[in-house]
């Protein structure tokens, strides 16, 4: 492990979940790396494995899904051990793990309405971590959880300490997750769609504070998302996940202005482009995601793709296929 | 989106209110209202889409609801041109009238996983209306419900199955089957793709713009999101706090918006471009209470453009010119930003 603008890596992952119906296979290989202090945009449609994706770098696949190959890879800046660690070989349970999740791994959920506990005020959900991880008293924990707020620019964060969940706006209880997730200055912030239950005008402001944050702690964003706009404006790189594969990868003007993979190009043709004046029929997929307990053979899209050629896209899934530095495509019109 | 044939005004609202009640203490006293919908007009003429927009909480499916006595009104005027019946005042009409006149008003709602009953077939759920309508029996029925599943693009064969074998898109076009059983002329469209992906949502709008086409359907089309909304709407209507404040053609309001909020609705969507930059507009405090609203515009304690008159008159709704209406004191003086047009990717 030597890339320096790296902060994670991820190889060859695979999680299965066996259950009684029949093994779902989420992830299918998936490999891709976080660069250090930018955005990487996760997109794709429900089913894909975009949040089993994030899960699995926290440990935190839910029964009965199981890692079953392939490794993770964080690089950890903390306690004189800096250096690369594997994720993928720590217990679920470890102090070492614990030592990463929430700490220097940190995560937004997309429903700030249930992942914040209604049983206690939000200065004490903040300070949890803070006790947790940073080892100061009572009294100190407070004034950081109200500095915290002050920076996610919360109105009357002293006042805000002591309210319930229930007692704040969507966009507030969003900005109190941030301010959670954000309370031990983590190397790494795993956003998991997390604007998708705001307003369009909530959405903004929470999109400018996460870039406003990320520019002044110089911190790396996941950012999950099915949402093309919010990925254009918040990402600098992406990848694209179909069926527990990922189909492409590119920095994000590539991805927008060169893109390669047909099930890319359908999705940028299927939403309507605000100002462009235009009022042509969307360019919509025909047919829709499988069944996730079937498998596809070949390259999982063949079945919907305009661009399939018979006797070739069902065998095999395609290599990947660099098209341009950094620019990674998994197709056969390009290999 | 349809040509509009016809200037014929299929639907108009005036001064639409749905008060909810708050009650409190120990003898459950009235001590307040929610008013979800104070003061609503607009209208839609025969064959267009009129977009309904605005923010969580604003008002949007009470209004669609209340105009078609789901919920009643608690006053106001909604006039339906019905095409027996000609104009009849819907909020005055008893059981049996709106009997007659429900079939041409339909509903799509936004959640395909609650609003299909899961204990009955595809067949029960599209033939429903037909039969509590007393309009077919046997095997016309039949013969109906399979070409009603066959227009919305499902195969005839899934009749007998129940909901929970389909996905998210194909319930919505279950839902959107037994909306057109009776061959309504409006159809209220409550958030119809905001629980779908973006593939199948394109699906559903195409689906949705081709019956409009084919049937001269007339729509009026709630949504939050922006970007949907611009492409399927003729025209536009914008909500805030139970009220509106800005309706016009659809380009008009997008690009030359004239109230402060919907200028901030545009600064605030997300570009599907990583080229141009969205420079959201800043608005102060959060939305105001529709139990409790504050004098004057709503919208004046987070309008970075109000004036003490804002604070002391509630706006009403004028026609500015060009069938553009706006409930703003300023709306000649000021000169806002609207979107910027950008190229096609």
């Amino acid at each position: 492990m030597e890339d320096k603008d790296v902060v994670l890596r991820v190889e060859d992952l695979h999680t299965y979940f066996h259950t009684t119906r029949g093994t779902v296979r989420a992830l299918n290989g998936v490999s891709y790396t976080v660069p250090k202090g930018k955005v990487l945009g996760v997109v794709g449609e429900s089913g894909c494995g975009k949040s089993v994706t994030s899960l699995a770098v926290m440990q935190l696949v839910p029964r009965p899904g199981r890692i079953e190959q392939g490794k993770i890879w964080f690089s950890t800046a903390r306690r004189g051990s800096a250096g690369w660690v594997e994720i993928t070989a720590l217990e679920r349970h470890s102090d070492e793990m614990h030592q990463i999740r929430g700490n220097e791994i940190s995560m937004i959920f997309q429903e700030p309405m249930t992942s914040l506990n209604p049983v206690y005020t939000v200065g004490d959900q903040i300070a949890e971590a803070i006790l947790l991880h940073q080892g100061v008293d009572k009294g100190e924990a407070r004034q950081r959880v109200i500095d915290i707020l002050t920076e996610v620019n919360m109105p009357n964060p002293e006042r805000i300490v002591d309210n319930y969940p229930h007692e704040l706006s969507g966009g507030m209880r969003q900005r109190a997750m941030i301010a959670m997730a954000l309370s031990c200055t983590p190397t790494m912030l795993i956003a998991d769609e997390p604007t998708t239950a705001l307003d369009v005008t909530t959405e903004a402001q929470i999109l400018d504070l996460m870039r406003e944050l990320q520019g002044d702690i110089g911190m790396s964003i996941m950012f999950i998302t099915h949402n093309l706009g919010v990925i254009a404006q918040m990402a600098d790189e992406v990848v694209i996940m179909y069926l527990g594969r990922i189909v492409e990868s590119a920095p994000i003007d590539d991805l927008f202005f060169d893109t390669k993979h047909p099930y890319t190009v359908a999705l940028l043709g299927s939403i309507p482009h605000v100002g462009s004046r235009t009022k042509d029929r969307l360019a919509s997929i025909r047919g829709m995601v499988p069944d996730p307990y079937s498998t596809v053979p070949g390259c999982p899209f063949h079945p919907r793709c305009d661009r399939y050629m018979r006797g070739i896209c069902e065998k095999e899934m395609p290599g990947e296929t660099m098209v341009a530095p950094k620019h990674m495509v998994r197709c056969y019109l390009y290999s | 989106m349809a040509e509009v044939t016809s200037d014929n005004i299929l639907l108009e609202v005036k001064e639409l209110k749905k008060h909810f009640p708050i009650t409190g203490g120990l003898m459950r006293k009235v001590v307040g209202y929610v008013k979800a919908v104070d003061g609503v007009s607009f209208y839609i003429k025969e064959g267009e889409t009129l977009g309904l927009v605005g923010e969580s909480g604003c008002g949007k499916t009470t209004c669609g609801r209340t105009v078609l006595r789901l919920l009643e009104p608690t006053a106001g005027e909604v006039v339906f041109d019905d095409p027996d019946l000609g104009k009849v005042h819907i909020e005055n009409l008893d059981q049996r009238q709106m009997k007659v006149v429900r079939p041409k008003m339909q509903i799509i709602f936004q959640d395909p996983f609650s609003s299909l009953d899961p204990r009955m077939t595809l067949e029960r759920i599209v033939s429903e209306p037909l039969v509590i309508n007393n309009m077919l029996h046997g095997q016309a029925l039949r013969n109906r419900v399979a070409e009603l599943l066959e227009l919305v693009g499902m195969r005839a064969e899934y009749m007998t199955r129940y909901p929970h074998a389909f996905s998210g898109g194909q319930r919505q076009r279950i839902g959107i089957a037994r909306a057109l059983a009776l061959n309504p002329k409006l159809i209220i469209c409550d958030e119809p793709v905001s629980a779908l992906d973006v593939s199948i949502q394109a699906q559903v709008l195409n689906l949705l713009e081709d019956l409009q086409a084919k049937f001269g359907l007339t729509y009026l089309f709630i949504a939050h999101d922006l970007s949907v909304v611009e492409h399927i709407s003729d025209r536009v209507a914008v909500m805030y706090v139970g009220f509106l404040v800005e309706m016009a053609e659809t380009n008009e309001l997008y690009y030359y918006p004239k109230h402060p909020y919907t200028e901030a609705l545009m600064a605030a969507i997300p570009k599907p471009n990583p080229r141009m930059r969205t420079q959201p507009i800043k608005l102060p405090g959060e939305v105001a209470s529709p139990a409790n609203p504050p004098s004057g515009c709503y919208f004046h304690p987070r309008c970075r453009y109000a004036q003490a008159v804002c604070s002391q008159t509630r706006p009403i709704l004028r026609d500015v010119g060009n069938e553009h209406w706006v409930a703003c004191h300023l709306a000649e003086e000021l000169h806002l930003a609207g979107l910027e047009e950008q190229q096609v990717l």
